[in-house]
């Protein structure tokens, strides 16, 4: 059986083909978002990892050391199924900081481009022997099944095709902000055609050549012969070397951390995926041995890497061998194509654009995406050329071993990002260097046949077939000693440790709280504008803003640092960590220091606690529950209170504090005082910065009414607090102060009415001697008219005397020291008493009173507090009153209650007013009219009555005018039994 | 950092003895797919713990 070269190619390209279009209609949103991004597919996307080995390689290892080929397989799951301690973290630094290659995280962690460049060189060098098994295994399937093709034609042909398609599926995410799904979907269904093909041949030859599983057995059984490696012993060294690589493969292989962090669309995928890819790898290797098995029983005449396709052939099976070389190819291109990508990426990042930044193109995104497809096309010519030389004459287990040694030089400073904060970029470079330069010498260059160093030294061994793995751990060990001794011996500078913490399993990152040289986002554009364009960087920074949901400008310090942060991940998922840290620190820096130290950036770790907050566990989490408990007990201290830093950056403003300035800490936290409203930033700096630990009665006027403050600051500098910084108590005496002034108001009227009572007093006398002569002189005459003027004369010293006798009354009033003496009140007489007083003042001459009070209407009281009452009600309804107007003061009997009524013809009270008209210090008369405590004062009084008060305004239904205040108090009744008792003895 | 401590010593014991325990269970005379048996069981064990897991657990 065999096919010919062009059906292969037209096959090949179809399928491909069909890939492609499964990938473009995934990004062109016609397949549903929720099964490209479904675990399933993530999970079947890493299988990318198993290549050509799936096919080819496992089958061919299995012959030569039996179970030994499960070590491929077994690494990686180990490390998935460690995923929570050994890919989750890196996978949380990788979104963090948007970190698109492993290249990207060694340059972010140890704060050195070169590290990055030279995991990029390393990762590079190793992976052309990998790309070249897969053209090797391509190339000789296409000579097996079309025996007269060229390798070399086959090799090229299919490099071609892998450049076109991975230039297709590729650079097309210009932002670093999506994902490929297309090429995700499309490894996926790669994978799954895998597994497919590979199951199908293991269950055909079960079935067809040994008739199921217990002619197997028997098989087995009866086989005097060579059954395959599989009851061998296991070759120790090679396993545990190939078991480690396979490990380290999760995190260094270029194609799979592209696949498991860069594609990762939810943790809970990832989580699925550290029990489904070791299920989907099982799947994979279970048919190996049987296919194996099935290859020697039917003798099939080929190398036992290609079985796959010597059975199926075989069996005449064309379909099915068709098949197994679509699962070979499509396996050889999706890692290919994979890996390419994640490569192009990292040489973009660590080798292109630290050489040459672009500047000045129109179009950026635009750049870096044919600067991508261009590496692409070298990187697998590289890799074709490399074949050419060198892979074409090497078996695919040393191709695979040669690959994952240089790449497992990674190992070590990968796991020292996790687990080893003390490493530093010395080491790493250090060890790195030695342990690529081993491979280089023990084992590229030997089986290169370019160079035999252990011939040249006379060394004891040389690498073969079957030591190979000694180099590999000789490399590793030396690789890890330097690493260790540098790191230890070495400086490890201060970014570099802040970047290792940020990076450690568990760390929160401590930022420093330092001022920009920018003051607003606005700034930022026209700083970024100098590297990037104005165009590109408008748009980052737009981006960054709307990201972290800011406002179209920002100033406040806090936020503008957050900005920066954001702008440099941005900037990191498109032109890689080491080129946009330099820009950002270059193009937005920092001012220079002025003291010897800065402050933590409170705000930043509070909110990254905040972040962080559902996975603390044990102590952690019990220190992050009492933060929040003191976080919370300051922000709902009912004492206004805001902490300031040392450079006035405002980190504390609690809920008080928000009530009595309203402003919300939202707005203010993190910026400076300055951006307070005047009144406030001129209060707070000038006494955060003011010698005074106390201020006592500070006025401020808000909202065009005076305030009185007390500041009380307490300076937060001290050994456990060296970033210095005040915290601020604000109490606001506002009422305290107007019940002061209130008081010393009353304490003037009561001397005033004192004076009065004095002077009523003494007016007294004389003007009863007058009314005593007008007497005699009435007697000592006839005359009609002196008679007449005697009358008149004793007319009006009765009437001075009244109204002597009624400023004596209300001078008596208001003494609270006394006890309320209760005695029957005729309503009416108070009412007449307070016309009386209203009567002196100068106001409403003109306003006519009309008591319209019943003789007979009593009530149980004070007779001078109810005057009291009277003279307020009958003075707020005059003030009210038009010019001429009249008020009525009515009242009668309703069964056990006087009612009085007030009627005024005024203007009436808002309602919007009527429910504060009660409030002490209530008025809505001009400052010097009135002190609003009148009405306040007739509430307490008819209180003490066991009284009510209602306030009608419009007075009543029909009227549009006026106000009707009702007062309801317990009628006396002279005749009841209680009328016998004292009265004051029931109280 | 005493749980990945413990974490990384029984890997590393594991993956020194991994081909001791798979010689030794390949030499008791089982099936040809009986290291395939250790394999699912571990991979049960990692399905039983991603399934319990605390949403809160790192």
């Amino acid at each position: 059986m065999s096919f010919s070269l062009p059906s292969l190619l037209l096959v090949s390209l179809l399928y491909l083909s069909f890939l492609f279009a499964l990938a473009h209609m995934t990004d062109r949103g016609m397949i549903p978002h929720q099964w490209v991004r479904s675990p399933l597919v993530y999970v079947l996307s890493l299988g990318v990892y198993a290549g050509i080995w799936a096919i080819y390689g496992a089958v061919g290892m299995a012959a030569d050391s039996g179970f030994g080929f499960l070590a491929y397989y077994l690494g990686i799951s180990g490390a998935f199924l460690l995923a929570p301690v050994l890919l989750n973290p890196i996978m949380r630094i990788g979104r963090a900081y948007q970190l698109t290659s492993l290249a990207d995280v060694f340059a972010f962690r140890y704060r050195s481009q070169w590290a990055g460049t030279l995991v990029t060189l390393c990762s590079g060098a190793a992976i052309l022997s990998l790309l070249s098994m897969q053209i090797k295994a391509v190339s000789t399937s296409v000579t097996l099944l079309s025996p007269g093709a060229s390798p070399q034609l086959a090799s090229v042909l299919f490099s071609l095709t892998v450049v076109l398609f991975a230039v297709l599926f590729g650079a097309r995410r210009d932002q670093g902000s999506d994902s490929h799904h297309g090429l995700v979907l499309a490894v996926a269904f790669d994978s799954l055609i895998k597994l497919g093909a590979i199951l199908l041949l293991g269950a055909i030859t079960l079935i067809s050549v040994f008739g199921g599983l217990d002619g197997l057995d028997a098989w087995l059984k009866g086989y005097s012969g060579q059954i395959g490696a599989l009851e061998a012993r296991i070759n120790d060294g090679s396993w545990r070397a190939l078991m480690l690589m396979s490990f380290a493969g999760a995190l260094v292989l270029p194609h799979m951390y592209h696949m498991t962090f860069s594609e990762n669309p939810s943790p809970r995928a990832m989580a699925r995926a550290s029990w489904g890819l070791p299920l989907y790898l099982l799947l994979l290797a279970l048919p190996v041995p049987v296919i194996l098995w099935g290859g020697i029983r039917l003798a099939v005449d080929m190398p036992p890497n290609f079985f796959a396709l010597g059975v199926a052939m075989a069996l005449d099976r064309p379909a099915l061998t068709l098949l197994m070389y679509i699962a070979g190819m499509s396996a050889a291109s999706g890692l290919m194509i994979v890996s390419t990508l994640a490569l192009a990426g990292m040489v973009l990042n660590h080798v292109v654009l630290p050489l040459r930044t672009p500047r000045d193109q129109d179009d950026i995104y635009r750049w870096l995406r044919w600067v991508k497809r261009v590496l692409i096309a070298i990187i697998i010519f590289a890799a074709l050329l490399f074949h050419e030389v060198i892979g074409k004459h090497l078996d695919l287990s040393i191709l695979g071993a040669l690959s994952l040694t240089g790449l497992l030089q990674l190992l070590p400073g990968a796991l020292g990002i996790i687990y080893w904060p003390e490493g530093n970029r010395r080491g790493l470079i250090a060890g790195l260097v030695t342990g690529t330069l081993t491979w280089t010498l023990t084992l590229v260059l030997p089986f290169s046949h370019a160079g035999h160093l252990p011939v040249w030294l006379q060394l004891p061994l040389a690498p073969d077939n079957a030591n190979w793995y000694i180099f590999t751990f000789v490399s590793l060990a030396l690789n890890v000693v330097v690493f260790t001794v540098v790191s230890v011996v070495s400086v490890t500078t201060k970014d570099e440790s802040s970047a290792a913490q940020a990076c450690s399993m568990g760390a929160l990152s401590r930022p420093q709280r330092r001022e920009l040289l920018a003051t607003s986002s606005d700034d930022f554009i026209k700083q970024l504008a100098e590297p990037l364009g104005k165009n590109v960087s408008h748009r980052e920074i737009e981006r960054a803003r709307n990201q972290l949901k800011l406002p179209a400008v920002e100033y406040r310090p806090y936020q503008l640092r957050r900005l920066r942060d954001q702008v440099e991940i941005n900037l990191s998922g498109l032109l890689g960590p080491s080129v946009a840290r330099d820009m950002v620190k270059r193009h937005l820096g920092y001012k220079p220091m002025a003291g010897s130290g800065t402050a933590q950036d409170i705000q930043y770790v509070e909110r990254a606690l905040g972040d962080y907050q559902n996975q603390l566990t044990g102590l952690a989490g019990e220190l992050d529950n009492l933060r929040r408990h003191y976080r919370q007990t300051l922000q709902n201290l009912p004492i206004p209170a805001c902490s300031v830093g040392d450079d006035g950056e405002i980190l504390m403003w609690n809920h008080a504090m928000e009530d009595l300035t309203r402003i919300a800490a939202e707005d203010v936290v993190g910026a400076r005082l300055l951006a307070l409203p005047e009144h406030w930033h001129l209060l707070l700096d000038d006494f955060v910065n003011g010698p005074d630990l106390h201020r006592y009665k500070h006025r401020l006027d808000l909202g065009g009414r005076p305030h009185w403050l007390n500041l009380h600051k307490s300076t937060l500098s001290g050994p456990e607090h060296s970033e210095g910084g005040s915290i601020i108590l604000v109490e606001d005496q506002t009422e305290t102060r107007l019940l002061e002034d209130e008081l010393m108001h009353s304490e003037r009227l009561a001397s005033v009415g004192r004076l009065a009572a004095g002077v009523a007093h003494e007016v007294g006398n004389p003007v009863t001697g007058i009314s005593s002569l007008a007497q005699n002189l009435k007697l000592e005459t006839d005359d009609v008219n002196i008679l007449d003027t005697a009358n008149q004369i004793q007319q009006q010293t009765r009437r001075i005397s009244t109204i002597l006798q009624s400023l004596m009354n209300f001078a008596r009033t208001g003494n609270h020291a006394q006890a309320n003496r209760y005695e029957p009140v005729i309503i009416r007489r108070c009412v007449d008493e307070s016309i009386n007083l209203l009567s002196l003042s100068d106001k409403g001459r003109n306003i006519l009173y009309q008591n319209e009070c019943p003789e007979s209407l009593t009530v149980l009281g004070d007779e001078q507090r109810l005057v009291q009452v009277f003279v307020n009600l009958l003075a707020n309804a005059r003030d009210a009153s038009p010019d001429g107007g009249r008020i009525v003061i009515g009242g009668n009997r309703e069964g056990y209650s006087a009612i009085i009524e007030v009627l005024d013809a005024g203007g009436g009270i808002p309602e919007d007013q009527l429910d504060h008209i009660f409030e002490p210090f209530y008025t809505t008369k001009e400052a010097n009219q009135g002190t609003g405590l009148g009405l306040s004062l007739v509430y307490s009084i008819i209180e003490e009555h066991y009284g009510n008060i209602q306030v009608e305004s419009p007075a009543g239904p029909q009227s549009e005018q006026g106000t009707c205040v009702r007062l309801r108090l317990p009628a006396y009744e002279a005749d009841t039994e209680m009328a016998g008792v004292n009265p004051n003895q029931r109280f | 950092m005493y749980i990945y401590r413990l974490v990384f010593l029984l890997v590393l014991a594991i993956y020194i003895f991994s081909p001791n325990i798979l010689d030794w269970w390949v030499t008791l005379g089982n099936a040809w797919y009986s290291p395939y048996l250790i394999w699912a069981g571990l991979i049960a064990m990692g399905f039983w713990l991603e399934w319990r897991r605390d949403p809160n657990e790192f």
